[in-house]
């Protein structure tokens, strides 16, 4: 007979106390049947076997604790696996459905050496793990059984995550903006100088400040005014200032009102869930701070309490659906991008408005064009539940002249043609595009999509930077492949491109259309083989925004240098599938000495590279610039910098408590300016590639915090 | 006798071809330089394949002279080679060279190209791998690039 593992015992001894009696109920009654008419035993629940999971903790001890943890805790490198994390993405959800997402995505470098069975055995243990009930029937790949029904929620699992004290809801601090004044159209329209009411600070995306008292003549003076530590978790913040308030999204969907003179906190509200999930940015309008939530609900605070106004559903979060930055609020609608749209389900992959007053959906884009669109032949013939991708993961911009909303879309899932069951041919809109639209009626007005079938996990879903130029009225953006494209904002129409880093994905861009050939190997590309390719899967440039720095008509983009291998795996064809689908290794950019590290300037009418100042370290921040000719940049080894705009020399430069990440902001107070930036930890790509390149570069795996700069005040 | 004057003297022909024996000389001449660095990796692998280093290389005429240096590899090198492929890909070797049988150490050698191999290098699609022990396959690689 073999061994019982220990650790399971006592976890099932554990689990059975707090197994709900329903449940327990329901099993001794199927039991009783099962006697009474066939006189056999008790099979127990069809969950896993004991001996499964041991197996399981075997083979995710070699193949999984690298990244999630021995204790599936989640390391940088990769997300925890248990604990109310876990459950309220996979709850809802079958065994089968978790299988075959671990099979078609883990590990990410690679599964020739694991069978199903093996896949089958590691699913036992992370269920066993998060309090599954084991039984004496063998879990397998097609079990489809609710995961949540056999779990017991206050069982052993959160108890292995930490041991912090339930997680507090709603208004924790309360406290009250004085003198709040609302903030209306025309002043997000024609922000302050003094606030930074939104990411990227206003509605073109510029990330500049018309500040200058801290120009390149005194910057080197700056110093430490406060620091406001936050909550663990990952992170990438982008702090809102208005009227004298910085209003912060922490982890957990925790906002707060700081005093941005002091740091005194004035009101704290916790929206929940309380996990580690990463929230770039909030909104600020009328008198509400609009939130959006890791689990796909928008809500309403009162700018001044911090009481909940209202809150709505965005998507269903056990579909997979979450949300990663928040919205913007255009023209008095509240507009908020969706991510997750990665699996074969019914739901579509939508962009949405919403009514600023009462969360009301006005209307919606889906992003992916179903087979009754016009343009929805350019999916070869998928069955629209096969059709996936096309996520709003960043923040879009907004033209209030035009009334026109600029977002990028992410790719098709998933990564490669072959895995999605289509060719290079198959373009896929309006995946990998900029899509421009009407904020009154959430149609389309113009499109452009800059790669075709994209193949390789390089989106093109960043900022649209808005830019006039003359009689000229530009979108510009870079992607992943590194490529700064410029655009007509109001007919779409293709106006030229850069190379920012080494690409060779394409033989060609057509300087007329910019329509890309990729290279013939990634044309051909079959399952199962290697395909090398620059920029990585970090960019060229992701989500750390660049500012346009109008004075000297310049973008300053931070871009990285990296590059990776990729190998498409079979996905199947099923409703609940789906995935990313790839393994893939990475690489130091040829050429680039290894530095992942650049900030590259770019005249905006000409796309030449004014200047550029590339370093090791890998920069997690995005870019600001000021009307005191500085641009402000962070990097993963704990860097935050000042550098001169016209050339990038380092003017100042601070070293701070952990990797510096986030969206760094200017603003003034009572006629003082600031500079306040946050570090941070987690991200995917950007922080999973820097990890395994450039392991050298360390720094506290926490941290989490806002630094606030001034310069000393004159006697 | 004077040669007629639209006939270049034959001081000025030998000028002009050692003028061109330079040209080509130097057309087929240069400094190289490659970083080396790990081969791709994993989160499951970086820990295992480790390692850098920098490789100098001049071409003098077709034969082309490499020496370098090279530290923290995971295991001892078990052999060094050119290789054929443009930036970033992956392609067949085309000589090999000498290499400490260490975790650091030095590498040098001699090829001679084929008229194909010293336009691959101009385009720059030749790079450099150390095998070692633990990575058979390849430890650490790097393209050689103009030195600037």
């Amino acid at each position: 007979m073999k061994s019982i593992n220990p650790k399971y015992t006592a976890r099932l001894a554990g689990t059975s106390r707090l197994f709900s009696a329903t449940v327990l109920g329901g099993l001794l009654l199927a039991a009783c049947s099962q006697q009474d008419s066939s006189n056999t035993v008790d099979p127990g629940p069809r969950t896993y076997t004991t001996a499964q999971a041991e197996t399981g903790a075997e083979l995710y001890a070699a193949n999984c604790a690298t990244c999630h943890g021995a204790e599936l805790q989640g390391t940088p490198l990769g997300p925890l696996l248990s604990g109310e994390d876990f459950l309220s993405r996979w709850g809802t959800q079958t065994p089968a459905a978790l299988i075959s997402n671990i099979q078609t995505n883990m590990p990410p470098g690679g599964n020739e050496n694991l069978e199903q069975a093996d896949y089958v055995n590691i699913t036992a243990h992370i269920l066993a793990t998060n309090g599954m009930i084991p039984g004496q029937v063998a879990l397998t790949a097609d079990s489809a059984i609710e995961i949540a029904a056999y779990v017991a929620r206050t069982g052993a699992a959160p108890a292995r995550q930490r041991s912090e004290p339930e997680a507090p809801q709603g208004l924790v601090i309360e406290g009250t903006v004085d003198d709040y004044v609302p903030l209306t159209d025309a002043m997000l329209e024609d922000p302050d100088p003094a606030d930074w009411p939104m990411i990227r600070r206003d509605y073109y995306a510029h990330s500049y400040s018309p500040l200058d008292q801290i120009n390149t003549g005194n910057v080197e003076d700056l110093r430490l005014e406060w620091v406001w530590s936050m909550k663990d978790g990952d992170s990438e913040p982008a702090p809102i200032v208005y009227n004298g308030v910085i209003y912060l999204i922490n982890p957990s969907n925790i906002v707060q009102a700081l005093d941005a003179a002091t740091g005194e906190l004035i009101w704290e509200h916790h929206s929940g869930p309380a996990n580690r999930q990463d929230m770039r940015n909030i909104a600020i309008y009328n008198d509400k701070v609009i939130q959006a939530t890791t689990d796909s609900r928008l809500i309403a605070l009162d700018a001044r309490t911090g009481e909940r106004v209202w809150q709505t559903v965005v998507a269903d979060v056990s579909q997979g659906f979450v949300n990663s930055s928040g919205p913007i609020v255009a023209d008095g609608k509240i507009i908020q991008g969706q991510a997750g749209c990665a699996r074969y389900i019914e739901a579509n992959c939508y962009l949405t408005a919403h009514d600023a007053n009462t969360g009301e959906r006005l209307w919606e884009f889906n992003t992916i064009a179903q087979s009754d669109n016009p343009d929805g032949d350019t999916w070869g013939g998928l069955e629209d539940i096969f059709r996936a991708g096309g996520e709003t993961w960043i923040t879009g911009s907004y033209d209030p002249e035009l009334k026109l909303t600029y977002w990028g879309t992410a790719q098709q899932k998933p990564w490669a043609p072959p895995s999605r069951h289509l060719t290079i041919n198959d373009v896929g809109l309006f995946t990998n595009a900029t899509i421009a639209i009407d904020v009154d009626t959430g149609e389309l007005d113009w499109h452009f999509q800059h790669v075709p079938a994209e193949a390789l996990d390089l989106d093109e879903v960043f900022e649209r930077v808005l830019v006039d130029r003359g009689d000229q009225k530009l979108v510009l953006s870079i992607g992943k492949h590194g490529i700064l494209w410029k655009n007509d904002r109001e007919t779409g129409e293709f106006l030229g491109y850069t190379e920012t880093v080494f690409q060779n994905a394409f033989t060609d861009i057509d300087a007329e259309t910019g329509l890309v050939t990729y290279r013939e190997d990634i044309q051909n590309a079959q399952l199962d083989q290697w395909i090398p390719v620059c920029p990585s899967s970090t960019g060229g440039k992701d989500w750390h925004s660049m500012t346009y720095h109008e004075p000297t008509g310049t973008l300053i983009a931070p871009l990285s240098q990296t590059c990776l291998e990729n190998n498409a795996r079979e996905v199947a064809l099923v409703e609940g599938g789906g995935g990313l689908a790839s393994s893939r290794r990475f690489f130091e950019m040829p050429g680039s000495d290894g530095n992942m590290g650049k900030l590259g300037a770019y005249n905006v009418d000409t796309l030449e590279e004014v200047w550029k100042f590339e370093q090791r370290a890998s920069y997690h921040t995005g870019t600001v610039s000021t009307a005191g000719n500085l641009v402000f940049a962070g990097d993963l080894d704990r860097y935050f910098r000042a550098h001169d705009v016209e050339n990038g020399d380092v003017l100042w430069e601070v070293r701070l408590g952990t990797s510096v990440q986030g969206h760094p902001i200017v603003f003034a107070v009572d006629g003082k300016q600031y500079i306040g930036v946050t570090t941070a930890l987690g991200g995917s790509s950007p922080r999973t590639v820097p990890r395994v390149i450039a392991p050298e570069i360390q720094h506290p795996d926490n941290g989490n915090a806002l630094y606030v700069f001034s310069l000393p005040d004159q006697d | 006798m004077k040669l007629p004057t639209r006939f270049p003297s034959l001081t000025a022909l030998c000028l002009l071809a050692s003028a061109a024996v330079i040209a080509a000389a130097s057309a087929q001449s240069g400094m190289y330089r490659a970083r080396l660095s790990e081969v791709p990796v994993t989160p499951q692998t970086y820990r295992t394949i480790t390692g850098v280093g920098e490789v100098f290389a001049t071409l003098d005429d077709s034969t082309l002279s490499l020496t370098g240096t090279y530290q923290g590899m995971s295991s001892a090198a078990s052999a060094a080679h050119v290789h054929n492929a443009p930036r970033a890909m992956n392609g067949p070797p085309i000589g090999a060279l000498e290499v400490t049988p260490a975790p650091s150490g030095e590498l040098s050698g001699s090829l001679e190209l084929t008229a194909a191999q010293v336009e691959a290098l101009r385009n720059e699609a030749l790079y450099i791998v150390i095998h070692s022990e633990n990575n058979p396959g390849g430890e650490i690689r790097g393209w050689l690039l103009p030195r600037e």
